[in-house]
């Protein structure tokens, strides 16, 4: 049976059962992985999955149901549980869903990409990584030495009882490299382009511009100068914090912060609650002016971008932090009509097996003004921090700490001498105030974060983070003791 | 559920479709209903099924590998022939030494059919049980219930040939006050065995006596650590050093302990901590063997404080000429310490807290992450109940407070050990059984809001 009649199928027999709203992802993914450590390689793997979803709404709640075989006789089964479950869940419900206006969004979307990445070859791409293994192997000092590739192709379609149908064609590249030196009684380690990989909502060529073998040597000759640095030190002081890093500031202090699902306690018992209440919707001051975060769906290569969300609503830009007010959500159709908003297209599964959740987008502090060579002469006594080591934020998303691969001292407008395990620490709405001065668009990079964990059960999602370095004023640096 | 014959017969057809020189396949399969509810409600109820072939293919000194959930014979043709094209794009590996050869696993007992059968509305009527106790108190209680069915696997051309089926149960509860919150956590394969009332009391117990929490200031305090806590401190352990892949690649905290001939002896933490895995014990997550098909055997890993040694796959035991103790977990990836024990001690939890003059009672850690490899300093928050102890007594709840701290430190400074332990199992199959711990120095570096 065609594929788009076992959706009209599934969308047939939910209303027949009783369902008042019904929709259908079928997914198909494919994955292609290479994983090389320290000379040898680890992993060449091709992973395929393949499945359908069905959420319905029945007595005002939500069931939903699964399976990887996609056939007539499975969907009707499955269809059947997901109202059964609905059921279930009216047993314990405050009151009927409202998912707002209709949606109706029909047509086809595939990611921009220049080269497919699987149309090269899989000697191609491991070649790149053992080439960068050999050259960080050629350092001295270097313990253990990692490299990996990522590339993915998910065929999507969605379709619900309102009358959408979309199909969607999502490709993600990404790569990194590590290494790990030991030595003076340390362990350190420096990665490129970013923890763990770099990833993209890209084709080909974004891999092969991170010249993961042309930035090797510098990488590990780097994790070898760490050994040897002076230990970060222990005060408050001007902190500016390097694109990379800050996408992860984002990530944890702003981008959790304004899921509206987190806001309205669906999280509590997991990931936990938001300070963002909705109170402090547009009377609240997240940052200092310079301070302005967007969310969208629409800016590549972020991993946050579509055609449409899980829900059937198209990309769009959403501001979250404008001027420093706190002015926006990330939002799905039944969290926005709480509101009585319309949803901003946030709702995302990590697969055909998983529900939709309010997932990040791309969200991303705006460019600033500052030249990066301009700022560190402008600050007189400071650190630089950046790539990111470690993270902690607390379940209301105000208490952090972060660890970077490396720091700089910054004396009299110049960067000095290298530090090792450097931290900061502070309180979110307290840091995002201390900010000074934003970076322009010549250090703007849009930094993907592959493994965000939410949900029950989990789901990994893959978000953009577009970041300049920025400059902040009485940091809490140096806990590592 | 696709049962034993169904299971195996999948992957004999699967390893006939194989030219390599040998092949193993492991099959993952997972029925799966859970409820999430807040605010009263559910708000999230799924169900999901997949059965995923893990295929791995060897040339020679090299592995390929590949994955699928299609189950056509064109599917896993697919997947074998991608698992033998990978192998032969590798380069030889001389220090891997083939596949695991066959040897018998444990009978392990983790199946109980209440439990495979558990509908959405017995956890519906879960759920209307914690949130009605929580309601008496005024807390929003919100979590998780979920019930289902794991299948493991594995055949190999070298004659491997292993299955097994268990099923699973647990449930999370969150309650909140205006000021405070509690939490509770329960994980068994047989649902009977959670006592949900009792894990309701915990939650709200939690949350009412946190009411008002006061901020004190950071700096080092006597803890007592309740399960949770200690689950957290055995799990880090485990993710960042227990692993041979981590030992032998220097960036294990067990580095520092263990001799430079690989020899044991070196005394890491309190004589009064001894830790070890075993996936065959009865009072843990039961697992026979793992996705090599290997026999999991039990591995002292710390005994009276001395570090022994990590948990191994076939690789990395390959790579020291020992054998595998039957612990990679998962299907890439190095080997991990899953099924962990620390050994009880004498003393009652009201003794850990009678025995603090001026400390902090805390139930649970939360977004904990490696800040350092070495020692396996740790950072990250307590939550859902954190109190001052006085004179032996706990006086008033704290506002959540932030740390920074070497675990292997402060497993140094175990002063008591409790006397009943606590199976606490995650969502993905890692399971501690652990005491309480009475530490003598805990390092806070900061108070949330």
């Amino acid at each position: 049976m065609p594929m788009d009649d076992l959706i009209s199928r599934a969308l047939d027999l939910a209303e027949v059962k009783g369902a008042a709203y019904c929709d259908v992802r079928l997914v198909e993914a494919n994955q292609e992985r290479f994983v090389v450590r320290t000379g040898v390689v680890d992993t060449i793997s091709n992973d395929e999955s393949l499945g359908i979803g069905i959420r319905v709404l029945v007595n005002g709640s939500w069931g939903f149901a699964s399976t990887n075989i996609v056939s007539p006789p499975e969907v009707d089964r499955i269809t059947s549980l997901a109202v059964e479950i609905a059921k279930a869940s009216a047993r314990s419900s405050n009151g009927p869903v409202s998912l707002g206006p209709p949606v109706t969004s029909r047509g086809v979307y595939t990611t921009p990409i220049q080269t497919d990445p699987f149309s090269v070859s899989s000697a191609v791409k491991l070649e790149i990584l053992l080439e960068a293994d050999r050259r960080m192997g050629s350092v001295k000092g270097i313990m253990a030495r990692t490299g990996n590739l990522i590339f993915i192709k998910e065929n999507k379609t969605f379709a619900n009882s309102e009358g959408a149908h979309v199909e969607q064609t999502i490709y993600e590249s990404g790569g990194g490299i590590m290494a790990t030196a030991r030595g003076n009684g340390e362990v350190q380690r420096r990665s490129y382009p970013q923890s763990m990989r770099q990833q993209g909502c890209a084709g080909w060529e974004f891999v092969a511009a991170m010249d993961l073998a042309g930035n090797a040597e510098r990488t590990a000759t780097e994790a070898v100068a760490l050994l040897s640095a002076d230990q970060c030190p222990s005060g408050v002081t001007t902190l500016i914090v390097g694109a990379s890093q800050l996408g992860l500031q984002i990530h944890e202090s702003c981008g959790h912060a304004v899921e509206l699902d987190r806001v309205l306690g669906s999280e509590a018992a997991y990931a936990g609650t938001s300070f963002l209440t909705t109170d402090k919707l547009n009377n609240f001051q997240y940052g200092s002016e310079h301070i302005n975060i967007t969310a969208d769906s629409i800016r590549l290569p972020g991993l946050g971008s579509y055609g449409w969300d899980d829900e059937g609503v198209p990309s769009q830009s959403t501001p979250v932090v404008q001027n420093g007010r706190f002015v926006g959500y990330l939002t799905s159709r039944e969290t926005a009509t709480g509101l009585g908003l319309p949803s901003n297209g946030s709702m995302r599964a990590a697969s055909w097996n998983r529900i939709p959740l309010i997932r990040m987008t791309n969200v991303s502090l705006e460019p600033g003004d500052w030249r990066l060579d301009d700022l560190i002469a402008d600050t007189d006594d400071g650190i630089y921090m950046e790539m990111n080591r470690s993270w902690s934020i607390d379940d209301r998303r105000f208490n952090f700490q972060f660890g970077t691969e490396v720091g700089y001292e910054i004396k009299n407008g110049k960067l000095g001498k290298l530090l090792r395990n450097s931290t900061y620490t502070g309180i979110t709405p307290e840091f995002w105030n201390s900010c000074d001065a934003v970076c322009n668009g010549e250090s703007w990079t849009m930094w993907g974060i592959p493994n965000c964990g939410k949900g029950q059960p989990g789901q990994l999602g893959h978000t953009g983070h577009g970041a300049s370095p920025a400059r902040f004023r009485n940091v809490q640096v140096g806990v590592m003791k | 559920m696709m049962g034993r014959q169904a299971a195996l017969a999948l992957l004999d057809k699967a390893l006939s479709y194989s030219k390599a020189q040998e092949t193993d396949i492991y099959l993952s399969a997972q029925n799966l209903g859970l409820s999430r509810f807040a605010g009263g409600e559910i708000h999230q109820s799924v169900a999901h099924g997949d059965v995923v072939l893990n295929i791995r293919s060897v040339a020679g000194k090299r592995l390929g590998r590949a994955t699928t959930n299609d189950l056509s014979d064109a599917g896993v043709q697919r997947a074998i022939e991608a698992a033998h094209q990978n192998a032969l794009l590798m380069p030889e590996d001389i220090e891997f030494v083939g596949l695991p050869a066959p040897s018998g696993a444990a009978n392990v007992e983790s199946w109980d059919e209440a439990t495979a059968r558990c509908s959405p509305e017995i956890r519906a009527k879960i759920v209307q049980g914690v949130c009605l106790q929580g309601k008496e108190h005024d807390l929003n209680v919100s979590g998780a219930c979920r019930t289902g069915v794991q299948e493991t696997a594995v055949v190999s051309s070298r004659g491997v040939r292993a299955y097994h089926a268990g099923t699973f149960a647990g449930l999370i509860l969150n309650t909140m006050s205006g000021t405070s919150a509690g939490w509770a956590k329960g994980g068994s394969w047989r649902l009977s065995d959670l006592d949900t009332e009792a894990l309701g009391r915990e939650a709200v117990s939690k949350a009412v006596a946190g009411r008002d929490p006061v901020a004190v200031e950071p700096g080092r305090y006597p803890v007592v650590l309740d399960t949770y806590a200690v689950d957290d401190i055995l799990e880090a352990l485990s993710l960042y050093g227990m692993g041979a892949q981590a030992v032998q690649e220097g960036r294990s905290w067990m580095n520092d302990f263990i001799g430079a001939d690989g020899a044991t002896g070196v005394q890491a933490m309190s004589p009064s901590i001894s830790v070890w895995d075993d996936g065959s014990a009865s009072n843990g997550w039961p697992v026979p063997f793992d996705a090599e098909g290997v026999p999991r055997q039990r591995v002292n890993i710390i005994t009276g404080g001395v570090v022994n040694a990590p948990v191994h796959n076939s690789y990395t035991a390959g790579k020291e000429g020992a054998v595998s103790t039957g612990h990679q977990a998962n299907f890439t990836g190095g080997p991990i310490a899953s099924n962990l024990f620390l050994q009880e001690g004498g003393s009652s939890l009201e003794d850990l807290i009678g025995s603090t003059k001026r400390g902090l009672y805390i139930t649970r850690f939360f977004y904990t992450r490696l800040a350092h490899n070495k020692g396996c300093v740790m950072t990250g928050m307590t939550r859902d109940g954190t109190f001052m102890i006085e004179n032996g007594q706990i006086t008033h709840p704290v506002k959540d407070m932030r740390f920074t701290q070497s675990y292997v430190e402060a497993l140094a400074g175990v002063e008591y050990v409790g006397s009943e332990s606590k199976l606490v199992l995650n969502e993905v199959g890692f399971a501690t059984r652990v005491p309480a711990l009475k530490l003598s120095s805990f390092n806070f570096t900061g108070v949330t809001v």
